[in-house]
């Protein structure tokens, strides 16, 4: 279904965005999607943007509190090539603190699922996925390191696209890790995605990271599990996961599983890699420039930026701490530039089979957690509920997460990784799913 | 990792937190980097680093000098404190 264009058909009753402002507040207090909603829109379609991307005079902190006030003098690229198109900002959504989580709980304000509020609504991107599951004629934009646009699609029960590092511009992102990061999007159909990757994509000469690329619609019948994630996934997500393939295999789809021993790493390469260049991102927040002021300047260097500093939250410290350390020049060789090695040899053997088949798996290992539940969990537990999103986001490949299945009234999601450029193929993969499935959503604000 | 050179990594990092967040943060370090420390399983120093997902070559912008003219102009924006120019923050 085409939300975009059966918008733009449809007669709009006067007062539309009133109400809908009206009807979203309301909503938006349950559930933390937005941490600003933009009461001046009156026109286009409805388009959220998640707090790290920047939008003119739109206060964008990242969810930080060393970022409250900071108010940027321009827009992101990729804002400004949708607004050029006739996307309207609805608001800033909600997200874990510069990107640092996979609950959306590292935020002053905690984001919950709206199919159950005493659930997680997934992270970093929660507040897109949020909006996204509650608003009928609205696409989010989002950003993705290790999952982030993924993990929450998933739990919220839309669809979560990814693309190729590079297609989309970062100038105007706030960065959480350079050689990682990718704005992507969220949606309740792939076409929709397709629409906003023709207006989005391509090089800007703002981001000298950024590609111009041809996006061949390839089609592959072959999909591939890999066992070393398949074996790692709760037992329920595993049996909601096969029927899945079973469906896709009487499609006429070839299934195959595949061993590749260094995709067990991933987790590890994707932190040290993420944490490091994190650290040196976060520098720039010095209590001076962006945001949070401090204004004893009578204090030294050392301890102005040391005060300035204690508004980072927990998880920020812990990769500042972490990303420091490893860069260090007595222990780099051992953790950054191995790190960087094995990105290289799980890319190179993820593109062998990638030429002929796309990657298959759930998207999220378990269902959505509560948040009580969530908040209990070590780093090292919270880590690794990243497994089967990280592999992709490591090497830059794209991929889509699709509402799969729905267990016990909570969605649940399959991810589907292509080689890189092949993004169409995904979005036509998407396209081509929902014809049999159909997506449940628990609201439909703005409906016509 | 000892008690000081944990304490060492806070300074470098300008960071001053409250005793209890910083046993939390010191455990959760070591545990981290145990947790790391898996990767020296792996067997490939033939293998070249991927700085990036996607290979780019190298891109320079080239240098522009150009003449700011209104000098002043810009000095209306800001604050001085002892010697220094202090700008308006964004």
């Amino acid at each position: 279904m085409k939300y975009i264009e059966e918008f733009l058909k449809k007669e709009k009753p006067s007062g539309y965005y009133n109400k809908l402002l009206e009807e979203l507040g309301g909503l938006n207090r349950k559930f933390g999607a937005f941490n600003f909603i933009n009461k001046q829109i009156s026109a286009g379609f409805p388009m959220s943007v998640k707090d790290n991307i920047c939008v003119k005079g739109m206060e964008t902190t990242a969810s930080s509190k060393i970022l409250k006030g900071y108010i940027p003098p321009f827009s992101a690229t990729v804002i400004k090539r949708l607004e050029k198109e006739g996307f309207s900002i609805l608001g800033k959504t909600n997200m874990d603190e510069f990107g640092f989580g996979s609950f959306g709980i590292n935020s002053e304000t905690p984001a919950k699922n709206p199919f159950d509020e005493t659930r997680v609504a997934g992270g970093s991107s929660s507040g897109a996925a949020i909006a996204t599951a509650i608003l009928k004629y609205h696409v989010a934009v989002a950003e993705s390191t290790g999952g982030s646009i993924a993990a929450p699609a998933s739990f919220c029960g839309v669809v979560g696209f990814t693309p190729t590092y590079g297609l989309i511009s970062r100038y105007g992102l706030i960065d959480y890790s350079n050689s990682l990061d990718k704005i992507g999007f969220m949606s309740r159909s792939s076409e929709d995605i397709r629409t906003l990757m023709g207006k989005s994509i391509g090089k800007d000469p703002a981001d000298t990271t950024s590609v111009d690329a041809v996006l061949n619609n390839v089609s592959k019948q072959r999909l591939v599990i890999v066992d070393e994630l398949y074996s790692k996934i709760d037992k329920n997500i595993k049996s909601s996961f096969d029927n899945t393939v079973k469906k896709l295999s009487s499609a006429g789809f070839k299934i195959e599983h595949l061993s590749i021993p260094e995709i067990d790493y991933s987790i590890p390469v994707y932190y040290i890699i993420s944490m490091a260049e994190a650290s040196t991102n976060l520098a720039k927040f010095t209590g001076f420039k962006y945001g949070l002021k401090v204004d004893d300047f009578s204090k030294g260097y050392n301890d102005f930026f040391t005060e300035a500093r204690e508004a980072f939250g927990e998880e920020a410290k812990r990769k500042i701490l972490l990303g420091t350390f490893i860069r260090g020049a007595s222990v780099r060789s051992k953790y950054y530039e191995k790190a960087l090695k094995i990105r290289r040899a799980i890319k190179d053997k993820m593109s062998s089979f990638l030429k002929d088949s796309f990657v298959i798996s759930p998207t999220m290992p378990v269902i959505a957690p509560t948040i009580k539940e969530a908040q209990s969990f070590t780093p090292l537990q919270n880590y690794s509920m990243d497994l089967l999103t990280i592999p992709s986001n490591l090497c830059g490949f794209p991929s889509i997460s699709l509402p799969s299945d729905y267990l016990n009234g909570l969605p649940v999601g399959i991810q589907i990784t292509g080689g890189q450029f092949e993004d169409m193929g995904l979005v036509s993969f998407g396209e081509e799913w929902e014809k049999s499935f159909k997506y449940n959503f628990k609201y439909n604000l703005g409906d016509l | 990792m000892e008690d000081a050179e944990f304490d060492r990594l806070l300074k470098v990092c300008r960071l001053k937190v409250p005793a209890k967040q910083r046993e939390k943060l010191k455990k959760d370090t070591d545990d981290i980097l145990r947790y790391f420390d898996k990767i020296s399983e792996v067997k490939c120093d033939d293998v070249d680093p991927a700085f990036h997902s996607i290979d780019i070559p190298g891109q320079y912008r080239e240098d522009r000098q150009v003449k700011f003219e209104d000098v002043e102009g810009i000095l209306k924006n800001t604050k001085t404190y002892r010697f220094f120019v202090i700008g308006p923050k964004i």
